[in-house]
């Protein structure tokens, strides 16, 4: 038996899937605080939540990249600006005055009273190409919740919203269940809405 | 049909099913090296006679180590870890769960603490705790509707933190279900129908939700057919026990077909006028199954006409053309609501307003809608339902469900 007739075989690393679930997560964990600000939908779901509250979206394995993995010896005010992918999660925290804040990527000393996470790289592809909604993808179950499931629901809520703002109507169409009518959400609020959420998320 | 791109299926409760199937309890126990369990159940099971009468038919093979008969309506983790430590004073090594949901669930929960350590549930909430292989468990059910018998779910009350906890895992399916008509043959003709109702809201949420798949499906039809075919002749005549074995088959086949598919908007409805206003869950389903089929007519009109089938025979289904199906269905529903209705002497409420409590008192009164219809948010069920439902669509379905009117398209 020649064994250098059969290699082996090592899976690819996917990293243009990796650099594009990376941003994604960074762009809605950007968006989501702000969109709490000016969205009084949004800022009701969340109030549901209790203060103190720390919640996550990942893709699991949770591991670092190899190239971000000198990212575990940065100081922590440094990785919390979220640009370093230590694995692909996004943290979101609620303080004792009810607001948001993005806190990256960074699990390191946290506590998560809530967690989603996507099983495999793939399964998250399927709900961020759009090619499954976020209740499909829960349905074919793409992601596992630890934590209370009503807090789940609420955020689901908030992910759907947010989605309307963030992408244009024919994609978002397909990342909810319903697109909003009129009635629910006039064009001049989801405009201007769009506009301050776009700008204030990635300026200042 | 198109098949979905995943999904996950699991049913390996072992079944006995039939008129004298009480007697092999001892010999199945044996099977699973056990001979000394514990009965679980609640003091209406034990004041009907039906602990009695599991213990007469099991005869003399078997050491009852010892009877906990004070399960209350809405079991509490206090409850589990009070009846774990009877468990462990006896020396019992597995469980005979004897009652409804209730008895059931709290029963899964005890096997939880007696089997993985510990004082008590609260270590083991959410998914993945409980990660091994537990006690024997029997289930005996007394209501042919919850099909907790065939769910890998416990549902337990925490009082201190107000909230309902979920147990989820594989290892909590029971070992052995056993369906004998004589545990439902005195069951009154108000629950009979409304526990059967709840048992066809599960097979019918199973079938045109987001989460079915061709394996529950089969087991849903076929629910569903049992259940129409029999359920009015049984009511009727309680002693039926052919009719009776009917019914407990179709609430154990719904209920695997709901634990693997998941339910949707009647159970979201559901869940939330029970936590909110104390509706019994088989009254609730029974009264929002017309409403939650004609909500999803616009997304799954489909597999809803595909229901006539099962539920009107093949003649009508036959002779209906296919887009006149869903709507004839949901009168189906409405007709069946009516003549249960009827031949309860009006006991089985077919509208929100109709539901009394025990000193007749309405039990949702028409100014909590809006609550009601807001809190519809928080529940999962939420999810799996395939069409949107938000409060301000909620609120429509539950001010028609309380008149007892169709739903306008």
């Amino acid at each position: 038996m020649h064994i250098e007739r059969y290699p082996e075989l090592k899976p690819g690393r996917k990293w243009i899937k990796r650099f594009y679930l990376s941003i994604m997560l960074w762009t809605v964990g950007k968006a989501i605080p702000v969109a709490a600000k000016v969205d009084k939908e949004i800022k009701k779901e969340l109030d549901k939540l209790p203060d103190n509250f720390t919640l996550r979206l990942m893709i699991l394995p949770e591991r670092a990249l190899g190239p971000f993995f000198y990212a575990k010896m940065l100081p922590a005010f440094v990785a919390d600006k979220g640009l370093l992918p230590y694995g692909m999660q996004m943290i979101i925290h609620k303080d004792k005055e009810g607001k948001l804040h993005y806190q990256g990527a960074d699990p390191r000393g946290k506590k998560f009273d809530l967690s989603m996470a996507f099983k495999s790289l793939e399964a998250a592809m399927m709900v961020f190409t759009f090619r499954e909604s976020t209740p499909t993808g829960y349905a074919h179950d793409r992601f596992v919740v630890e934590g209370y499931l009503p807090y789940a629901t609420a955020f689901m809520r908030v992910l759907d919203i947010v989605e309307v703002y963030l992408l244009p109507k024919p994609i978002a169409r397909l990342a909810v269940k319903r697109y909003p009518k009129w009635s629910e959400m006039s064009p001049l609020r989801k405009h201007l809405n769009r506009l301050i959420i776009y700008v204030r998320a990635f300026t200042f | 049909m198109l098949l979905p791109s995943f999904y996950d299926f699991c049913c390996r409760v072992r079944t006995l099913s039939g008129i004298d199937t009480l007697e092999q309890i001892p010999r199945q126990l044996a099977r699973l090296r056990a001979a000394h369990p514990m009965i679980v159940s609640d003091k209406g099971v034990g004041a009907a006679g039906l602990i009695d009468k599991v213990v007469q038919a099991m005869g003399d093979g078997l050491k009852i180590g010892a009877v906990y008969d004070q399960v209350p309506v809405d079991s509490d983790y206090k409850v589990v870890d009070d009846a774990a430590k009877v468990y462990r004073r006896n020396g019992c090594d597995a469980i005979i769960a004897i009652g409804g949901g209730s008895v059931i669930d709290t029963a899964k929960g005890i096997n939880i603490v007696v089997s993985l350590g510990g004082d008590s549930l609260l270590a083991y909430e959410g998914f993945g705790a409980v990660n091994r292989r537990l006690r024997p468990l029997v289930v005996v059910p007394t209501t042919a509707g919850t099909g907790s018998e065939m769910t890998l779910v416990a549902v337990i009350a925490d009082p201190d933190r107000k909230i309902k906890m979920l147990f989820p895992s594989y290892f909590i399916l029971p070992d052995l279900a056993v369906i004998d008509p004589r545990m439902t043959q005195t069951l009154p003709d108000f629950l009979t129908a409304s526990t059967a109702m709840d048992a066809m809201t599960h097979a019918c949420e199973a079938y045109f939700c987001l989460e079915k798949n061709p394996l529950s499906d089969s087991f849903a039809l076929r629910a569903i057919r049992l259940i129409s075919q029999h359920l009015l002749e049984v009511v009727k005549n309680p002693g039926d026990l052919n009719g009776r074995l009917a019914l407990a088959n179709a609430s154990a086949m719904a209920g695997i077909a709901f634990s693997n598919s998941m339910v949707g908007m009647v159970h979201n409805l559901g869940h939330t006028v029970g936590a909110l206003c104390h509706v019994p869950h088989g009254v609730a389903m029974s009264i929002f199954l017309p409403y939650g089929l004609a909500y999803n007519l616009g997304k799954a009109a489909d597999p809803i006409g595909e229901l006539l089938f099962p539920l009107a025979g093949p003649e009508v289904f036959a002779a209906t053309p296919k887009k006149e199906r869903p709507a004839k269905v949901i009168a189906h529903i409405r007709r069946m609501n009516e003549d249960l209705h009827a031949a309860t002497g009006g006991k089985h409420p077919r509208c929100l307003k109709e539901v009394t409590g025990r000193d007749g008192s309405q039990l949702v009164p028409r100014s909590l809608l809006p609550a009601i219809a807001e809190a519809t948010l928080l529940d999962g069920a939420r999810l799996t339902n395939p069409e949107e439902m938000l409060p301000a669509d909620a609120l429509p379905v539950l001010e028609h469900a309380w008149e007892g009117t169709p739903l306008g398209r």
